[in-house]
């Protein structure tokens, strides 16, 4: 401990590089930290998706929806609970950046397969009598001042669900979560109400499909055997189905932008690399301009042990300064970013989304073991070190 | 028993497959508290033969002895251990370290030892005044002079009271009244603190002040001058 003044005023010497190496392993870490985060709320929205729930939609996109005829056929097969009709609606509220998502349900069918939404059951009664009656999540209300009774206008990103006016909505409910993790930030209406809105205009898509059918299996062990049965079902209709875990169904919609995982590892990795060049650089530069005081320091009987140690303090402090900065900043940029624009959008429906322990410590020891690794050869290079070769060169 | 004792020192060093003999069977024996200046040529092995007696190298063969430890023996660590014990270097560039105050450099050695920071700080304020420099301790090297230079780095060498101090080319960097004045500090701490040193120099000035002359020709010590008594 008292060599560390020792390696802080070595550090501060050259401040414009350790600040610039120390900005490096910030960002480094930032964008690892980040992209971790974000993969951690993938993996943890497709571990808490519910077995015993069936996602079916069209067998080429979700763009596409399936005729509403298909629900009474799902209904009849064996081994399907429940149906339900969700479509995705893309409003708009008031702007871009006001954006949540929100869904036009099946409202009796839908929240009995998803029982985590706990609506209050008089809100829920004046829900179901109200056309134009909306549910929206706490952190929805709590956010825009939603209060019972309140109306608001959204506007669909859907071209189909573009009537000419926006939608005008009621706040008739204010849903909590009954599970941990339960997404609090959406809005959900009456299917019947997209669906009567838009029938009868003239034009292309002049009805509402079902963007999807959300069921509830009996027993989850047969889950799979049920997907096989619906998709079998409508194997020669023109329409054909995809069927999947509701888990699948979440980790295909997110695989939409290609191979995510693979993507966002493999840019944490290259900035990794990167910067662990740029800090070794940095070692090797602050090791070699320092010939002299390594020769000082072993004839004043520093072991060359100590020495290394000292080289590597210094590296490690590097990776600790950035590896610190760079958590906080990606804590600082998480905690925003469902309010920023168009990837909020994406980002602000993973509910809770935050760095975790976990990602926090794991990218904080890869910011030190960066610094390990990038101040090794500079350290080996001064315990081998000779003072006689070194005050040579000087 | 000598403060320094060489017996039959050659130091070889080999250059892809040339050998060159820099030290060829030295035999040196300085007495405690005694003063000797090394002189010679350049390349006729004094920095070696120094580096030799401060243990910062090992000789090919024969024996280095200095306050009875053969230091050629000893492996790596427990020669640091001993350097930071027994020997205070002075080199011809001062070699402070230039992100640390005078006060902080002289204190280097100590953070060595056990002592504590304010039993540390004590010391090096006291090498500090031997040198005549306490007003100076909270400077950096780039604010002093470099006489003031060298004086810190006489500082830096006595802190931990060695019984040797070795110094290469002490007053090499300096104006004539700076090494003056450095020779004067290097002859109170011989006369009043009874520290041996073995000083490296090219400067007539310089070695006159050593009690013995040494002369090196070519690794071969040719000849002695003895200017005056040994004052232990």
């Amino acid at each position: 401990m008292k060599y560390f003044p020792y390696v802080l005023k070595h550090l501060r010497r050259n401040w414009i590089r350790t600040l610039s190496t120390i900005a490096g392993m910030a960002l480094c870490i930032f964008l690892i930290c980040t992209l971790q985060t974000v993969l951690d709320a993938i993996r943890q929205t497709t571990e808490n998706a519910n077995p015993s729930r069936l996602i079916t939609r069209h067998a080429v996109s979700l763009v596409f929806n399936m005729p509403m005829a298909y629900k009474p056929r799902i209904q009849a097969l064996p081994g399907v609970k429940a149906v339900a009709t969700s479509n995705w609606f893309g409003g708009i509220y008031r702007d871009m950046k006001d954006f949540f998502p929100s869904f036009a349900v099946e409202a009796e069918d839908y929240f009995k397969i998803y029982p985590e939404y706990n609506i209050p059951p008089d809100h829920f009664r004046d829900y179901l009598q109200d056309m134009r009656g909306a549910l929206v999540g706490r952190d929805v209300a709590e956010k825009y001042g939603f209060k019972i009774g309140d109306t608001f206008q959204m506007e669909s990103m859907i071209p189909p669900y573009r009537v000419g006016r926006p939608f005008e909505f009621v706040v008739r409910g204010i849903y909590q979560g009954n599970t941990a993790g339960t997404n609090l930030g959406m809005m959900f209406f009456h299917f019947k109400y997209l669906y009567e809105s838009i029938q009868g205009r003239r034009g292309v898509g002049n009805y509402a499909g079902a963007g999807t059918f959300n069921i509830e299996v009996t027993n989850p062990n047969q889950a799979a055997a049920v997907a096989k049965a619906i998709d079998a079902n409508f194997e020669n209709s023109d329409v054909q189905t995809k069927t999947e875990s509701e888990g699948a169904f979440i980790a295909g919609f997110l695989a939409m932008t290609g191979n995510l995982v693979a993507l966002l590892n493999g840019i944490g990795l290259a900035v990794a690399f990167t910067i662990l060049l740029v800090t070794a650089n940095t070692m090797s530069m602050a090791v070699r301009e320092r010939r002299t005081e390594i020769a000082v320091l072993k004839t004043l009987g520093f072991s060359s042990t100590l020495v290394m140690s000292l080289v590597l303090t210094e590296a490690v402090a590097l990776g600790v300064l950035g590896g610190g900065l760079g958590v906080l900043m990606a804590e600082g940029l998480v905690a925003n970013l469902a309010k920023l624009p168009f990837m909020g959008l994406v980002l602000g429906q993973f509910p809770g989304l935050a760095v975790s322990p976990f990602v926090a410590t794991l990218t904080f020891t890869i910011a030190v073991t960066l610094g390990i690794t990038a101040g090794l050869i500079p350290a080996l290079g001064a315990y081998r070190a000779r003072i006689t070769d070194m005050l040579r060169q000087a | 028993m000598a403060a320094v004792d060489v017996q039959k020192v050659r130091k070889i060093y080999r250059r892809d497959a040339q050998e060159i003999v820099v030290l060829d069977g030295i035999d040196l024996q300085v007495p405690d508290g005694e003063f000797v200046a090394l002189m010679g040529p350049s390349g006729s092995g004094k920095t070696t033969l120094l580096n030799l007696i401060a243990g910062i190298d090992r000789p090919t063969s024969g024996t280095v002895l200095v306050g009875g430890t053969n230091v050629g023996q000893l492996s790596e660590g427990a020669l640091a251990k001993w350097r930071s014990r027994n020997v205070g270097f002075i080199f011809q560039f001062y070699n402070l370290i230039p992100v640390l105050t005078a006060a902080e450099n002289v204190e280097l050695p100590l953070l060595l030892t056990k002592l504590s920071k304010s039993q540390r700080r004590e010391r090096a304020l006291t090498a500090l005044k031997i040198v005549g420099l306490a007003d100076r301790a909270k400077h950096y090297p780039r604010q002093l002079s470099g006489g003031q230079e060298q004086r810190v780095a006489i500082a830096r060498a006595i802190v931990t009271d060695p019984a040797v101090l070795v110094a290469d080319e002490p007053t090499g960097d300096l104006d004539a009244r700076s090494a003056e004045d450095i020779l004067n500090l290097l002859d109170t701490l011989n006369r009043e603190f009874k520290k041996t040193i073995v000083m490296v120099t090219h400067d007539p000035r310089a070695s006159s002040r050593a009690h013995v002359e040494r002369h090196l020709e070519k690794g071969v010590l040719t000849n002695s001058t003895e200017r005056r008594e040994v004052t232990a």
